[in-house]
């Protein structure tokens, strides 16, 4: 049972704030995402949670315990990290072996708990081998192995896919999912990659430049992001942003408007996503229309772009579409797929 | 690169290595196996005394060097094979000594005499080496960074100095009332003379070398120290090492290579030890083979180097570095085949 609580988290180096004002609880069992871009932040948190960093503000539990002043290896967490941080001295047995060794768990213990680790990650026939003589891919099964031998209350998993290769990255991710659902364990994941954010999480905190930015479920922040910060940074693509203004119900922008908002007059910055919007089949119908910028064939389907003042806007249309450049197309963006966020602050209105 | 521009880069230290390396080498092994000594020959002398009455003369039979037209003495080199290894080894006595299990009788032969202090010389000085350079490295790599320039620059001062002159002022701290012995003295209400035994002079001897000799390790260690993995350090903090374990199984074995070239380098250094028989003064009690061979080439009351002795001399100090090489050099070469 390990429930983490976050109260006030801060981390500042002289003038410069690494993390301000963290308020979290992490439930027993909980997969928690930390996402956002580099410096955000995220990767800071963990290495408090895991008591890598000295913490300048605030309190961090683990269960019942406060683990601000603890060392490491007393707060029973386990880390997988991005460079997989091998021992490479060691044979793969040694390195899964190693925190019972340094823990002293009792020797006759260990050949069972190796094994067991090894084989939860399929690595029985590599036991004997250096981390030198394995794959990429490998590598980071000896680092998930070492980090379950010894079954920590808390795992954390410091951006562990990084390195690896687009197709590889697929595999491990799955791998990792599983893995946890099986050992039923606090994860905390820092990633960049919002696409393992939306596939592994259950709750996902967004951050930017040391501030958390929405913490909700996948779900919740690719429906309903919090501001536009959070709204451009997670789906693939990423949410169309357009600047306008809105004069009695009406969204207008350059080539653009859009009727039946119920929005208060003035400045405003409209969101809608590529999936959500349509090609129009009759002018009549389109609340954009634009020439085509650029066309991608995305195979399941055809990502056509257009530009509205100095944003690019994407809509997804029919794997069967074809059109040249330069072609004007009308986009169907119904007032209901329309996320407002504030022209200034950017955040949801 | 074509064979020209290779030559022209490569030739000159190769020709130098021939010239001062490899023909030296070649001549002292020659040497080893000749020996060279005047052509003495036998010559009578009639001497008188000067007579009045009677003359007496006597007959002498003198040896007496040969001169040459040039007035010179004239010498004979002859190959004499092993003998002057076996005169410098002196095996019979060495074997009798034995026999007799007289460790009094073995140390009365310089060679193994030297060669006892040289090898405890040099196998205690090499963990102590080891051991003080990887602790100074440390302490200047976990130093802050405003401290870390000091730090560096007060631990390489010993190995700055001179040899002859650090070994000399250690000598002066503790030789008869010095500074040191007086401290020691005082300390411990006796009356300690530390040249007075060879034991204590041995000591010394070592301290001064392992002074000398590890801030050479330490900056090597510390530029070992820079390369280890942060991640895998910690890694290892979570996984629940302690300071010590993070020492003995990251970075000690990260550090391996360098420890082996340093250990090498030691070994071949001090294996030669010299500057401390002379800082020391310490001919009197203890020598090393250096200094046996160094010994060999002082010319004797009738002007004569035992050359040959001393080249003997040499090359078995050469042989003894080698073995004493092999097994750092193999660990090496196993090092080196595991990580290809």
């Amino acid at each position: 049972m390990a429930e983490i609580q976050l109260r006030n988290l801060q981390k500042r180096w002289g003038d410069f704030v690494g993390v301000e004002g963290f308020d979290l609880t992490i439930a027993d069992r909980e997969f928690l995402v930390l996402l956002g871009p580099s410096g955000c932040g995220k990767t800071t948190t963990m290495r408090m949670i895991a008591g890598l960093e000295e913490v300048s503000g605030g309190e961090i539990r683990i269960g019942d315990r406060v683990v601000n002043d603890l060392e490491p290896k007393d707060r029973d967490v386990s880390m997988v990290f991005q460079s997989y941080a091998l021992y490479p001295n060691m044979t793969v047995y040694e390195n899964i072996r190693f925190p019972l060794k340094v823990r002293g768990v009792d020797p006759a213990s260990h050949d069972e708990k190796v094994m067991r680790a090894a084989d939860m990650v399929e690595l029985r026939e590599f036991l004997h081998r250096r981390p030198a003589e394995l794959s990429g891919g490998q590598r980071q099964r000896v680092a998930l192995a070492r980090a379950i031998v010894r079954q920590p209350n808390v795992f954390l998993m410091d951006e562990p896919l990084s390195n690896l290769d687009a197709k590889l990255r697929v595999s491990t991710r799955a791998q990792i999912k599983n893995l946890t659902h099986d050992l039923k364990v606090t994860t905390i994941y820092v990633t960049h990659d919002q696409i393992e954010a939306m596939t592994l999480a259950d709750r996902v905190v967004v951050m930017r430049k040391g501030k958390v930015q929405q913490v909700g479920t996948p779900t919740e922040i690719y429906d309903r992001p919090a501001n536009a910060f959070v709204a451009s940074f997670i789906g693939s693509p990423a949410m169309n942003l357009i600047d306008g203004q809105v004069a009695e119900g009406t969204f207008t922008a350059d080539g653009t408007a859009i009727s039946g908002l119920d929005l208060p007059d003035g400045p405003l910055t409209l969101g809608f996503r590529a999936e959500d919007a349509r090609l129009a089949e009759f002018a009549t119908q389109a609340e954009i229309t634009a020439p085509i910028y650029t066309i991608e064939l995305l195979g399941d389907a055809v990502m056509i772009s257009v530009r509205i003042g100095g944003a690019l806007v994407s809509v997804k249309a029919d794997k069967s579409f074809r059109a040249e450049i330069g072609t004007p197309v009308s986009i169907h963006v119904p007032a209901r797929i329309c996320h407002p966020f504030d022209a200034d602050t950017g955040e949801r209105v | 690169m074509k064979f020209t521009t290779f030559s022209a880069f490569v030739g000159p230290s190769v020709v130098m290595m021939l010239l001062f390396i490899a023909f030296p080498l070649i001549s002292v092994f020659v040497q080893s196996f000749q020996v060279t000594q005047p052509l003495y020959e036998a010559v009578e002398v009639e001497t008188c005394t000067p007579g009045f009455l009677t003359q007496t003369c006597v007959i002498e039979t003198r040896n007496q060097p040969v001169l040459g037209e040039d007035g010179k003495i004239v010498t004979e080199t002859r190959w004499v094979g092993l003998q002057s290894y076996a005169n410098v080894l002196e095996l019979g006595r060495a074997w009798d000594a034995v026999s007799a299990g007289s460790w009094r009788a073995l140390m009365a032969i310089d060679f193994w005499k030297a060669l006892r202090f040289t090898l405890s010389f040099t196998l205690l000085t090499l963990p102590a080496v080891i051991a003080l350079g990887l602790a100074l490295a440390v302490a200047i790599n976990n130093a802050g960074k405003r401290l870390r320039g000091p730090v560096i620059f007060v631990s390489l001062l010993p190995f700055i100095i001179t040899p002859v002159i650090g070994a000399l002022s250690i000598n002066w701290l503790f030789r008869g009332d010095g500074i040191l012995t007086a401290l020691m003295e005082r300390a411990s209400g006796q009356d300690i003379s530390m040249f007075a035994q060879a034991w204590t002079i041995e000591v010394l001897m070592m301290l001064y070398r392992v002074w000398h000799v590890a801030p050479f390790a330490a900056i090597v260690f510390y530029a070992g120290l820079q390369t280890v993995s942060s991640d895998s350090l910690e890694s290892a903090l979570i996984d629940g090492a302690s300071r010590w374990q993070r020492m003995k199984y990251i970075v000690i074995p990260h550090l391996m290579p360098l420890i082996l070239f340093v250990g090498m380098i030691h070994l071949m250094d001090s294996y030669r030890v010299f500057e401390e028989v002379v800082g020391f003064s310490s001919q009197g009690h203890v020598i090393s083979l250096q200094w046996l061979t160094y010994d060999f080439l002082q010319p004797d009351q009738a002007g004569n180097r035992s050359i040959s002795r001393a080249s003997a001399s040499a090359m078995l100090t050469m042989v003894g570095i080698v073995i004493l090489l092999i097994p750092p050099l193999k660990r090496s070469w196993r090092d080196h085949r595991k990580a290809h």
